[in-house]
């Protein structure tokens, strides 16, 4: 069984290959002036700017955050290149056909449905190399609806006064160490409106991707849904296999108007470095939601790449009757750390949110939820169930649960469960009893320790997602 | 630093006693601690105001004070007032003894950085050291009482030391009048296959100021019971720790907090699983009522050697007034893959169903309520394995009730 454990340990990377695309980069280093060179390539409006000066003067007052249960070497925020483009961007292309094909083969290669299986697929993609972002297709058809999504930088231009209002709305500039980097540094992203009663005819895709060397990514994604409007969102990364580390600082800000439901999905396979930890991406990510009357918020992850992850998609339930989930599943192996989880903010009266986590921990990573659920005075009936469920793979791992629970309205019921335990013998056992071997069913097992968490992921990120599971878990269990 | 801190190190340094070598490396580590604040993880929750604007006083001369009568149990008796260690049991059975001294496991089980152990360390003026020798059983139970008149200042601290085979229960009962403020720490050392009984009752409330813990460290085989009870009060903390030392090793606590007024009560217990096959049993129930704040933080630790490990925590909270907070945390950080651990909390109000049932029966709301919540309650204290000790508690805490009603 060792064998088998050091064969599939020793997997690669498959999204590990470095696209051979001329690009624009900026020398590493960051002050005022990065700021404002960043600020011009875009030609972004002034207020914007004075924004981004503000946001960097504020993170230069901040201290790196240390609580989290990860350790990785001091990053130096100088020696991170802030901006970096595919050359052959600065001419936009206007359709698919003006884009560097070796960029299009680059997308081929990670399997998104850019071209003719967007089609089958009925994804719109917005896909996002290093920092600008590449194309957006299904546009017209978007158009029709009404639908708005388009790079951040393009809203900026066409759509200043919507960007202005939300901008920053759900997670101020001050929020935290690597959101205000973000607002100083961000380079592009995407952005979404969808209009009132609109139920958005697609589902809306961003694929990330870091490709150059030294680079660090920004992105910003920000998301309005009007009154009674419903979207899907889904969003996936990938980035060369390195050896040195890459920083990954998003910000990603959800509105959820009156009666509008939004469902955003990520699977997040950046590069999680070599079996001896060297490498792979610092995945420091803010999330947050804003859900108004009976709105409905719903965060899925599948979370299995990045050396250290540091994320925790929140909903602040700020309406009456509104609704917040949260679905995660996040592997780690080799020598991964991830510290994730979700914080649930009741303000509204009968306001409900839901946390299902399940964590597997195999090789020598360490896998923790962190999650806050506040119930705040005046969440009269508020309702808010967590589970959180850890599998351990080895005896090298750890599995770690930190779950805040503050309750300050007595009609408010929170209840948390938590369990830890390995794949057990007898259900080895029984597979194996059966004719499966062993490496498929701990597979099947994992797979159905997860599956409450798939279900609700859209049905082709379902099975990337199960893909992306198996093949972290080849053989991981003797 | 807070000014109470420097008096008090100012304090330590002018102690002259002959165990200013025991006391020396926790001064030193005093010197340099950061005063606890809203960021401090351990006091997250917990403001330190009320020691802060603490006038209490270390006294000159202490009235004489007797610690409760409790009912059907003869303890032996090891009195605090102010601090000052006042009686020691008359007659010891044999095998059991009691001696003011140095002790090796002075500071070697509570945990090193806390803030008022450290306190603890530098003032406690009389260190009781209780030894059970190997293979005693003694029947009778010990109580260590901590007693603080009106206004004053004490701190106490006891080790004890069961050797194996060796058996003891133990009552740590805490008194304070009005505006006083104490730390008090147990240190207790379980031998190979000893088994302790042991109880906290921190039952009064009001203007008191009290930190404190018992921390324990088991060998192989050895079984501990525990049951905690405390009121809140301006500020009412208490942490254990349980140290696994040794195999196949048994703990069970039983924790109850009940708060009304402004009071603030603060539960931190930990459990440190370093070796494989033990097991661990946590039981935290808490009411909070009126304008009262109730903190509980419960970590589980296993170790990466801790295979076999079985470890579980509750904690259940009735959230009674809309002025009243409750914060829980969990923790779990596991390193061994062979284990069973869980854990959960739950915080909400007296089933509206139940309720509903009673009053259909003809109980009025009120006493509905007051039936609901003692029953929640009831369930830890029917498991003190002293009877005496469970009837004592009771009627106390029916008043609680009752006073809780009234507003």
């Amino acid at each position: 069984m060792t064998e088998q454990i050091d064969k599939a340990l020793a997997r690669e990377y498959e999204a590990g290959f470095v696209s051979a695309v001329e690009s624009e980069t900026f020398e590493p280093g960051l002050d005022e002036d990065v700021i404002r060179r960043i600020s011009e390539v875009k030609g972004e409006p002034e207020w914007m700017l004075e924004w981004r000066l503000n946001a960097f003067r504020v993170w230069q007052e901040m201290e790196e955050p240390d609580w989290a249960h990860v350790s990785y070497p001091k990053i130096d925020f100088q020696a991170v290149s802030y901006y970096s483009a595919p050359k052959s961007m600065k001419d936009k292309p206007k359709s698919l056909d003006e884009v560097d094909p070796e960029l299009l083969r680059t997308y081929e290669k990670l399997g998104i449905p850019l071209v003719e299986q967007q089609m089958l697929a009925g994804v719109a993609v917005d896909a996002v190399f290093d920092s600008v972002s590449v194309v957006t297709t299904f546009r017209e058809k978007l158009e029709e609806a009404g639908v708005i999504f388009c790079p951040i930088s393009e809203a900026l231009h066409k759509y200043p006064d919507l960007v202005k209002k939300y901008l920053g709305s759900v997670v101020p500039t001050k929020d935290n160490f690597f959101a205000a980097l973000n607002c100083a540094v961000f380079t592009d992203g995407s952005f979404v409106y969808i209009p009132k009663g609109t139920r958005c005819p697609m589902e809306l895709s961003t694929y990330f991707r870091i490709n150059e060397q030294n680079t660090g990514q920004f992105e910003r994604t920000l998301i309005i849904a009007d009154e009674g409007s419903y979207v899907s969102y889904l969003e996936g990364c990938t980035a060369p296999q390195r050896d040195e580390n890459q920083l990954h600082a998003a910000v990603v800000e959800l509105v959820a108007m009156d009666d509008a439901e939004i469902k955003y999905s990520t699977v997040q396979n950046w590069y999680p470095g070599d079996e001896e930890g060297k490498g792979g991406i610092y995945n420091f990510v803010t999330k947050r939601g804003v859900c108004h009357t009976n709105a409905k918020i719903s965060w899925t992850q599948v979370e299995t790449g990045s050396s250290v992850t540091w994320k925790y998609p929140s909903c602040v339930l700020k309406g009456d009757n509104s609704v917040g989930e949260f679905y995660s599943v996040a592997l780690t192996r080799g020598r991964q750390q991830a510290d994730t989880g979700t914080k649930m903010i009741h303000i509204g009266k009968n306001t409900k949110s839901t946390i299902i986590s399940k964590g597997i921990s195999a090789g020598k990573s360490n896998n923790a939820y962190r999650g806050l659920v506040r119930m705040n005075p005046g969440a009269e009936g508020a309702r808010n169930f967590t589970q959180c469920d850890s599998l351990l793979i080895g005896d090298q791992c750890g599995a770690h649960t930190f779950p805040y629970v503050e309750s300050r309205n007595p009609s408010a019921i929170v209840e948390h469960e938590a369990t830890t335990s390995k794949v057990s013998d007898d259900q080895m056992f029984l597979c194996r009893q059966r004719g499966v071997d062993p490496e498929k069913a701990v597979s099947m097992i994992v797979n159905g320790f997860c599956k409450e968490v798939f279900k609700e992921l859209p049905m082709e990120f379902a099975v990337e997602a199960g893909k992306l599971l198996e093949i972290s878990l080849e053989g991981s269990v003797g | 630093m807070s000014e109470w801190l420097q008096q008090a190190i100012a304090r330590a340094d002018s102690i002259q006693d002959g165990f200013e070598d025991q006391r020396a490396a926790s001064l030193a580590l005093l010197k340099d601690i950061k005063w606890p604040t809203r960021k401090t993880e351990a006091w997250k929750y917990t403001p330190l105001r009320a020691v802060e604007r603490s006038a209490a006083i270390f006294k000159e001369e202490s009235p004489e004070l007797d610690p409760v009568a409790v009912e059907g149990l003869e303890f032996l008796e090891l009195t605090f007032v102010d601090g000052q260690l006042v009686s020691l049991p008359e007659e010891l059975p044999e095998g059991l003894s009691i001696e003011m001294q140095e002790s090796s496991l002075f500071g070697t089980i509570k945990p090193e950085r806390h803030i008022f152990g450290l306190v603890n360390d530098v003032l406690a003026a009389d260190v009781a050291v209780v030894t059970v020798a190997e293979g005693v059983v003694v029947e009778q139970m010990l109580r260590i009482n901590n007693l603080l008149s009106n206004g004053a200042q004490g701190h106490i601290r006891v080790v004890v030391d069961l050797k194996a085979g060796s058996s003891l229960k133990v009552v740590e009962n805490a008194e304070g009048q009005g505006a006083s403020l104490t730390t008090a720490f147990t240190e207790y050392q379980i031998g190979v296959e000893a088994n302790l009984e042991h109880y906290r009752f921190a039952l009064q409330s009001g203007d008191n100021v009290a930190v404190g813990g018992s921390h324990f460290k088991l060998f192989e085989n050895a079984v501990m019971n525990s049951s905690i009870i405390g009121f809140g009060s301006d500020l009412q903390r208490i942490d254990t720790d349980i140290i696994y030392a040794g195999e196949k090793a048994n703990a069970k606590l039983n924790a109850i907090y009940l708060l009304d007024g402004k009071e603030l009560f603060d539960l931190h217990a930990n459990v440190e699983h370093a070796v494989p096959n033990c097991t661990t049993e946590e039981n935290i129930r808490g009411i909070a009522g009126d304008n009262s704040r109730a903190v509980f933080n419960g970590r589980i630790h296993i170790h990466r050697d801790a295979q076999k490990t079985l470890a579980e925590l509750n904690n259940r909270n009735l959230l009674m007034s809309n002025k009243a907070e409750i914060n829980t945390k969990p923790e779990l950080e596991i390193y061994a893959d062979d284990v069973r651990c869980a854990h959960g909390a739950t915080i909400a109000q007296i089933d509206k169903q139940a309720l509903y049932y009673l009053q259909t029966r003809g109980v009025s709301r009120s006493q509905a309520q007051l039936m609901l919540s003692f029953g929640f309650i009831n369930e830890l204290i029917d498991q003190m394995p002293t009877v005496e000790l469970a009837e004592w508690v009771r009627p106390i805490i029916r008043d609680r009730f009752a006073q809780m009603e009234v507003k």
